[in-house]
């Protein structure tokens, strides 16, 4: 039996955004799945066309201007038509801060059964079978979801991004939803997060975090010239952001953000549990540290013990050097 | 202002994981059940905007099993949330964020509400999915990943921001909405001692849970795994820090496959 999955857009500038690209990785792990694509707001008609780079021939957009706000309360009343119009068994949405809050909403919208931070996903009888990262990583569930429709965001970098394979998609336009009191909450302002790399760190692929070990906010350059080389997201530990040598935007760990990228490089930082809860879900770690005894290297896969001052510089340009940045 | 703070017995932070005899859950067993993590953070920001506002009123509700549920509930007494209501949850249904907003729904939308406020996720399934559902249920906006939330009594509008991967958004809404909070304005208090013990003869009012029709979409646990012990990193062997460079460069493209 083949099953229909919606993939909900997720719009960067108008155009399908990379976690919105993984979201069509995660609907292709289904197999037979015939996808169909949704995207919302003014852009809609041009970025639901954009589905048909990877090869998905139908795609709904809602062209309402309400929606440009990327307001997932809103969002829900369109994306619960278009995956009923679709006949979907399945919705699948980014795994992102919009993602996440759309798909609690969606759950009752559509009535079905919801999970989040998703790594695995497997169609079986009377539903899906899905597996999640739970306790900040130090466990994996494996949950049931039960009846005829579900919604599912991927945790980031779980899935991989499909290549292109253009086809002709045909787009169909959804009328405006009735809002009701979800059109009154209305966006006054938004602020930039290139500034720092708060937000940032939680979807990027690599992640360099520097600790206590960095000994002064003057020094912390050479974290940020490490992530610069490997076009990662900066972070850094409860020590440091503690001390005001960075925002604490930047804080991995229990009081601070999750990550799990591909790779996760930590320059002395000792590995408090408070840390390790916010990063031990990471792929890859990495742990350059100069006490070789540091519990950090009890969780990293690789290990460097010397002194950071010295190997971090290095690594830089080696890495600069590997990738021809000179 | 009246306001509802949603939330939810889970482990102790430092609690060490095991998986209970059947295989499909954290063994509940000798674990100390606490109200932690953000649902502090949404009981700690629920009082300081009964602070700043005057003749506020705050209750807290919470769904789930005996005893755990009633002690977390006890907790947000002592804390100084006025009214504690306790909805009951057999079996697993606690377990899955949606049926818990959909027991919760009829009791939340039930009561005076200018506001309702859970942790932006769980502290043990750090789902994020709680918000969002009730939100539909009570037919109220919802929004996730929120800090700095202020009410404006002039204009009539909560003014907040919300964390974004693009960045910090602010938004205004008046009343009433769900709010999945992500940061108080301030670390959580600490329950004083007297508050404590007269928390322990507080009453805790009971609703029941709404009848799920037989066909209501749900998710079950299966299976709970604790992974294998971290063997340790190796370690790299090294010269020079040029040496040490090349060679975890090396390791990172050929062995480890991470490096663009």
């Amino acid at each position: 039996m083949s099953a229909t999955v919606v993939v909900i857009a997720e719009l960067v500038d108008g155009h399908l955004s990379g976690a919105t690209r993984e979201a069509i990785g995660v609907a292709r792990s289904i197999p037979d799945a015939t996808i169909v694509g949704f995207a919302a707001g003014s852009a809609a008609p041009s970025a639901a066309a954009e589905f048909g780079r990877f090869g998905i021939a139908r795609a709904f957009a809602a062209p309402d201007p309400r929606l440009d706000t990327g307001y997932p309360a809103a969002v829900a009343r369109s994306a619960a038509s278009a995956a009923t119009g679709a006949g979907a068994s399945v919705v699948v949405v980014g795994g992102t801060t919009f993602g996440r809050d759309l798909a609690g909403r969606l759950a009752v919208a559509w009535n079905a059964a919801a999970a989040t931070g998703v790594t695995e996903l497997a169609a079986v009888e009377g539903g899906l079978r899905v597996r999640r990262p739970v306790f900040g990583g130090r466990a994996t569930e494996t949950r049931r979801l039960e009846g005829a429709r579900a919604v599912v965001a991927p945790r980031p970098h779980a899935f991989a991004v499909p290549p292109e394979s253009p086809a002709n998609c045909s787009v169909e336009t959804l009328p405006p939803a009735d809002l009701g009191p979800l059109a009154e909450p209305k966006r006054t302002a938004m602020e930039s997060a290139a500034a720092g790399s708060g937000p940032g760190l939680t979807d990027a692929a690599i992640v360099v975090a520097g600790g206590r070990g960095v000994r002064g906010p003057e020094n912390f350059h050479l974290i940020e010239e490490l992530a610069a080389s490997l076009g990662a997201a900066v972070g850094a530990s409860r020590a440091v952001t503690d001390a005001g040598w960075r925002p604490t935007s930047f804080q991995v760990g229990q009081t601070g953000r999750t990550v799990s990228p591909q790779l996760y490089i930590a320059v002395g930082i000792s590995g408090a549990i408070q840390h390790i809860v916010g990063m031990v879900s990471s792929r890859v770690i990495v742990a350059i540290n100069s006490d070789n005894s540091a519990p950090i290297f009890r969780v990293a896969d690789y290990g460097i013990a010397g002194d950071l001052f010295q190997i971090v510089p290095a690594l830089t340009a080696e890495i600069r050097r590997v990738r021809g940045l000179g | 202002m009246e306001i509802v703070v949603c939330v939810k017995p889970v482990p102790e932070a430092d609690t060490r994981l095991r998986v209970s005899a059947d295989g499909r859950t954290v063994d509940p067993e000798n674990v100390k059940f606490v109200l932690a993590g953000y649902d502090e953070s949404a009981v700690e920001q629920a009082l300081l905007l009964k602070e700043a506002n005057p003749g506020s009123k705050v209750r807290a509700i919470a769904y789930g099993p005996a005893p755990r549920t009633e002690e977390v509930l006890r907790a947000a007494l002592a804390l100084g949330c006025d009214e504690a209501i306790w909805v009951e949850a057999s079996g697993d249904a606690a377990s899955d964020p949606v049926s818990a907003a959909r027991a919760l729904g009829p009791s939340v939308g039930g009561l005076p509400h200018d506001l309702v406020l859970c942790g932006k996720q769980a502290g043990d399934d750090e789902s994020g999915l709680f918000a969002g559902a009730l939100g539909e249920l009570i037919g109220a906006p919802s929004f996730g990943y929120v800090t700095d939330l202020r009410w404006d009594a002039g204009a009539g509008r909560f003014r907040f921001q919300r964390a974004a991967e693009a960045g910090a958004e602010r938004w205004e809404s008046p009343a009433p909405i769900v709010v999945g909070l992500q940061q108080a304005w301030n670390d959580p208090r600490t329950a004083k001692l007297p508050a404590i013990l007269k928390s322990r003869k507080a009453p805790i009012a009971r609703a029941p849970a709404p009848p799920a029709p037989g066909d209501a979409p749900a998710s079950r646990p299966e299976k709970f795994e604790l992974p294998p012990p971290r063997t340790g990193a190796k370690m790299i062997d090294y010269a020079t820090p040029e040496e040490a460079a090349q060679k975890l460069v090396k390791i990172l493209r050929e062995e480890a496959k991470v490096f663009p």
